[in-house]
C-alpha cells in the first residue's frame, strides 16, 4: 500500500486525445510534428544535398512526371509482382505437398527452412553469376525471395486442416484431387495470405537490393543513381513509392483476409 | 473476525451517475449492514454494474456519496474487493500467484502468503490445480481463482459484479450454492449485481430492483427465506413467492419485450 | 518402424540425396557456375570463419541495438495511449517499407565505417519489434487493468504484473522476425557499405569467380541464420503457452 495507488485506467492523455475528437487529428498532427522535426532538423545541421520536406514536394512533380522514373516503377513493380505470382504458382503446389504428406515434408523440410533463413543479398553474387546483370537476374532474387514464404505457410495452411472437413469429403467420396481443390485449398486460405503478405514484403526487398547489385533499371537503381549524384530528394521520391507498394500490399491482404475470412484469428503463428 | 458496531457498512446517499448526456441512474439510496448480502437486479443497461464499480471507486459519481465504514469513497481500498464476471484472472500467472495476487499487492509476506493462500485455494474447491493455468481450466474454475483471489484479502465488503454469468447453468448452480457454503464458514457484506432473479432471490437477504430511464430504486424487497440457504431454498413454496413478486416488479407492459431470457 | 525413426530416415536420406546431387552437378556442369560440394567444404578455410564472426559481431551490435531502443519505446507506448494513437501508423508504414532503399542514403551521409553498418543492421531490425510491441500494447485487456486497479495496485506494480507479462510474446515475436531482416541488413550493409565479414568474402570470391568460396560463404551465413531463426523461435515459443486460448 503506498502513496502511489491511483491508476488512471488508460494514462496520461485520453482525456486529451477524447478533447481533440478523433484518432485522426492526433495521428494527423503527429505527422506534422514529425515532418517539422525533419524539415528543421536538417536545415540546421545537415549538408544542402540531404533530403528534406520542402525539398521534396519541390522536385515531386517533376519526379512523377518524368519518364524515367515511371519506366523505373513500372520495372520495379512489374518484377515483383511477376516474381511474386510465379512463386505463388510454385509454392502453393510445393507447400501443399509438404503440407500433406508426410514424406514431402520430411524430405525437404531442412532446404526449406535453409533456404528461408538465408539472406536473399547473400544469393545475389550466384545469381549474376547464372543469369547475367539481366532482368532475369532480378526476378529470380525476387522469385528467390518471395517462394519459400510462400511454400512454409501454404504447408501450415495445409496441415491445418481440421479433419471434419476432411471426413465430410471422403464421405462424399470425393477424389483425391478434388478434396485438395474443393477443401484443402480454400481452408489454407487465411495462411496462405498471411504467407502472401510476408512474401509481397520480402520480394519488395529483393527487388531492391538486386537492383543496387546488378545495376538493372529500376527504384532501387534510380535511389542508387541520385543519391550518388546528390540528389537526394528526387530518391526520397522512390522511397515512398517503395512505401507506397509495402503499405499498399498490406493493406491489400489485411482486407482481403477480414472481408473473406473474417473467422481467422490473427493470433496464430505468422513466420 | 471482530465485531463492529451496527452501523451500515456500505452507505449510497443520492447518487448519480451521467455520462454527456446520457444519465445512467439517479437518487439511488443504499444502506447495506454488517454481514448483509444485499442483491442488486435490473433490465441490461440500468447501471447496476456501473454502480458497483462507483461503489468500489473505480468509477467517480456524478452526484451524491459513497461510503464504506463511515469513510467516503474515492478509490479502490483496502477491505473491499471485487469478483468480476469476466473473472480477470492474469492468463500468465498460475492459480496460486492469481489466489496470491492480491495479497502480494497488499504487501503480505511470503510467509503469510503460504499460509493463506492454500487455505483460500482449498475453500473453492481448487485444491490440486494451484500450478494450473487459467487457460487449462474451466469456466467455472477460473471463476472459483477469481474468488479466491478476493477472499484471501480477507475483506469485510464483497462486490460481485454478475459473477456466474459468464459459466454454464449447471456450473452457475454448483458456484451459487458454493458461494453460500463460504458466506457461512466466513459472514461478510456483499453486495451482489445479477440479472438473474432467482439467483437474487437466493443470495440476497434483500433483494434492490432497479428500474427505469435513468434507473433509480423502484423497490427493496425482503427476503425472509432462513439461512443456511442451499438446494432446498429453491424447493420453498415461499422461495417461489419472492421469485414471482420481484419477475412481477421489474415486469411490466412496455418492458416485457425488452427482457427476454434473463433468469 | 515408428512414425519418427521414419521421418528422420527419410529426412537424412533427403540430405544425403541432395549432398550427392550437389557434388554431381559441381562435377558436371562446371565450376565456375556450381562448385561441388567437396570444393565448398575446402573453401571454409579459417579466414572465413573469421569473417563470418566478424559479420556476428555487427550482426549482434546492431541487433542489441534495435532490442534495446525498440522494446522500452514499444512499452512506453503501451502506456501511453496518446503517444501510441499518434504513432502507431507511422511505424506501421514504416514496417511495410523495405529498408533497404535507404542504404544509399546512408552511405552518402555517413559513409563507409562501422557505424554506418550498424545503423543499416538497426533500421532493419527495429520495427517489426516497434510494430509487434505496440500491437501487443493494444491488444491488452483493458479489464485486466481495471482488476489490477481494483486491488488497489501501484503503478510499478502494474507494469510488473499486467503490462510486462502481457507484452513480452508480442515483444518475442517482434524480435523473431527481426533477426531474419537483421541478417540481411547485415549482408546488405557489408556488400552496399564498407566490406567486411562475410559480405566481403561473399563479394570478393564472386568478383574473382571462386565460385567454392561463393558457395562456402552463402552456406556459412544461411546456418548462421537457421541457427538464430530457430534460437528465436525457441525463445518466442517459451514464453507464449499461455497465449494458445484466450
Amino acid at each position: 500500500m503506498t502513496a502511489e495507488t491511483r491508476v488512471p485506467l488508460a494514462a496520461s492523455g485520453a482525456g486529451l486525445a477524447r478533447l481533440m475528437g478523433s484518432t485522426f487529428f492526433v495521428k494527423l498532427a503527429a505527422g506534422v510534428v514529425l515532418l517539422v522535426v525533419w524539415e528543421f532538423g536538417v536545415n540546421a545541421w545537415a549538408p544542402a544535398y540531404v533530403a528534406r520536406p520542402s525539398g521534396v514536394i519541390a522536385v515531386l512533380p517533376s519526379v512523377i512526371g518524368s519518364g524515367a522514373f515511371l519506366s523505373a516503377a513500372a520495372a520495379t513493380l512489374g518484377s515483383v509482382l511477376e516474381g511474386l505470382v510465379i512463386a505463388l504458382v510454385l509454392g502453393i503446389a510445393v507447400g501443399i505437398a509438404m503440407g500433406r504428406s508426410f514424406v514431402v515434408d520430411r524430405l525437404i523440410r531442412y532446404y526449406v527452412f535453409g533456404l528461408f533463413a538465408m539472406p536473399m543479398v547473400a544469393i545475389l553474387p550466384l545469381i549474376t553469376l547464372w543469369f547475367g546483370y539481366t532482368d532475369a537476374a532480378r526476378l529470380a532474387t525476387t522469385v528467390f525471395a518471395a517462394f519459400f514464404s510462400i511454400v512454409l505457410n501454404a504447408a501450415d495452411g495445409a496441415r491445418a486442416v481440421p479433419l471434419d472437413y476432411l471426413e465430410v469429403g471422403r464421405s462424399f467420396r470425393a477424389p483425391r484431387l478434388r478434396a485438395l481443390a474443393d477443401i484443402v485449398l480454400p481452408a489454407s486460405m487465411p495462411y496462405l495470405l498471411a504467407g502472401i503478405r510476408l512474401a509481397a514484403a520480402r520480394a519488395l526487398i529483393g527487388a531492391v537490393v538486386a537492383e543496387f547489385f546488378i545495376s538493372v533499371n529500376g527504384l532501387g537503381f534510380f535511389i542508387l543513381f541520385n543519391s550518388r549524384s546528390f540528389h537526394h530528394n528526387q530518391a526520397i521520391v522512390a522511397v515512398m513509392v517503395l512505401a507506397g507498394c509495402g503499405v499498399g500490399f498490406e493493406a491489400l491482404l489485411n482486407w482481403a483476409t477480414r472481408r473473406y475470412f473474417p473467422w481467422y484469428r490473427r493470433d496464430e503463428k505468422v513466420r | 473476525m471482530t465485531e463492529a458496531a451496527s452501523t451500515a457498512r456500505i452507505s449510497v446517499r443520492g447518487a448519480g451517475k451521467r455520462y454527456d448526456a446520457l444519465e445512467v441512474f439517479r437518487a439511488i439510496d443504499l444502506e447495506i449492514g454488517q454481514r448483509e448480502i444485499v442483491t442488486l437486479v435490473g433490465p441490461s443497461g440500468c447501471g447496476k454494474t456501473t454502480l458497483l464499480r462507483c461503489v468500489d471507486g473505480l468509477i467517480p459519481l456524478s452526484e451524491g456519496a459513497i461510503a464504506v465504514d463511515g469513510t467516503p469513497v474515492h478509490e479502490p481500498r483496502a477491505g473491499v474487493a471485487m469478483v468480476f464476471q469476466h473473472f480477470g484472472l492474469f492468463p500468465w500467472k498460475s492459480v496460486y500467484d492469481n489466489v496470491a495476487y492480491g495479497l502480494r499487492l497488499a504487501g503480505a509476506s511470503r510467509a503469510e502468503i503460504g499460509a493463506k493462500v492454500p487455505y483460500f485455494v482449498s475453500l473453492v474447491g481448487l485444491k490440486g490445480f494451484e500450478r494450473a493455468y487459467p487457460y487449462q481450466i474451466s469456466g467455472g474454475m477460473q471463476q472459483r481463482c477469481g474468488l479466491a483471489r478476493a477472499l484471501a484479502t480477507e475483506p469485510s465488503v464483497m462486490l460481485m459484479d454478475e459473477p456466474f454469468a459468464a459459466v454454464d447453468a449447471q456450473t452457475r448452480e454448483i458456484l451459487q450454492f458454493e458461494l453460500l457454503r463460504i458466506w457461512d464458514i466466513r459472514p461478510m457484506t456483499m453486495l451482489f449485481v445479477t440479472h438473474s432473479i432467482e439467483e437474487a432471490v437466493l443470495m440476497g437477504d434483500r433483494v434492490v430492483v432497479l428500474k427505469g430511464r435513468p434507473s433509480m430504486v423502484f423497490e427493496t424487497i425482503t427476503v425472509d427465506l432462513p439461512r443456511p440457504r442451499g438446494r432446498q431454498t429453491l424447493g420453498l413454496p415461499r422461495f417461489n413467492e419472492l421469485r414471482e413478486h420481484v419477475w412481477a416488479t421489474l415486469m411490466d407492459e412496455a418492458r416485457r419485450a425488452e427482457f427476454s431470457v434473463s433468469s | 518402424m515408428s512414425a519418427r525413426r521414419l521421418g528422420w530416415t527419410i529426412t537424412a536420406a533427403g540430405l544425403a540425396a541432395g549432398a550427392t546431387l550437389w557434388e554431381i552437378a559441381g562435377r558436371s556442369v562446371g565450376a565456375a557456375f556450381v562448385a561441388p560440394l567437396s570444393d565448398t567444404i575446402e573453401a571454409l578455410t579459417p579466414s572465413v570463419w573469421r569473417a563470418l564472426a566478424s559479420s556476428l559481431g555487427l550482426f549482434a551490435t546492431g541487433f542489441a541495438l534495435s532490442v534495446a531502443i525498440g522494446v522500452p519505446f514499444g512499452l512506453l507506448l503501451a502506456r501511453m495511449r496518446l503517444l501510441r494513437v499518434a504513432l502507431e501508423s507511422y511505424i506501421a508504414i514504416l514496417n511495410a517499407t523495405p529498408m533497404a532503399a535507404l542504404i544509399p542514403f546512408i552511405l552518402s551521409m555517413m559513409g563507409f565505417g562501422f557505424a554506418p553498418k550498424v545503423l543499416v543492421v538497426f533500421l532493419f531490425a527495429v520495427f517489426p519489434i516497434l510494430y509487434n510491441t505496440v500491437e501487443g500494447a493494444r491488444s491488452i485487456r483493458p479489464e485486466l487493468i481495471e482488476v489490477a486497479r481494483s486491488f488497489r495496485s501501484s503503478e510499478r506494480a502494474l507494469w510488473r504484473d499486467v503490462l510486462l507479462p502481457f507484452v513480452l510474446p508480442f515483444a518475442l515475436t517482434g524480435i523473431r522476425q527481426a533477426i531474419g531482416r537483421a541478417l540481411v541488413g547485415m549482408v546488405a550493409a557489408e556488400f552496399f557499405l564498407s566490406a567486411s565479414g562475410i559480405g566481403m568474402v561473399l563479394q570478393s570470391a564472386s568478383q574473382s569467380i571462386d565460385t567454392a568460396t561463393v558457395f562456402a560463404a552463402i552456406l556459412l551465413v544461411t546456418l548462421l541464420g537457421v541457427l538464430l531463426m530457430e534460437l528465436g523461435s525457441w525463445v518466442e515459443g517459451r514464453y507464449a503457452a499461455w497465449r494458445n486460448i484466450r
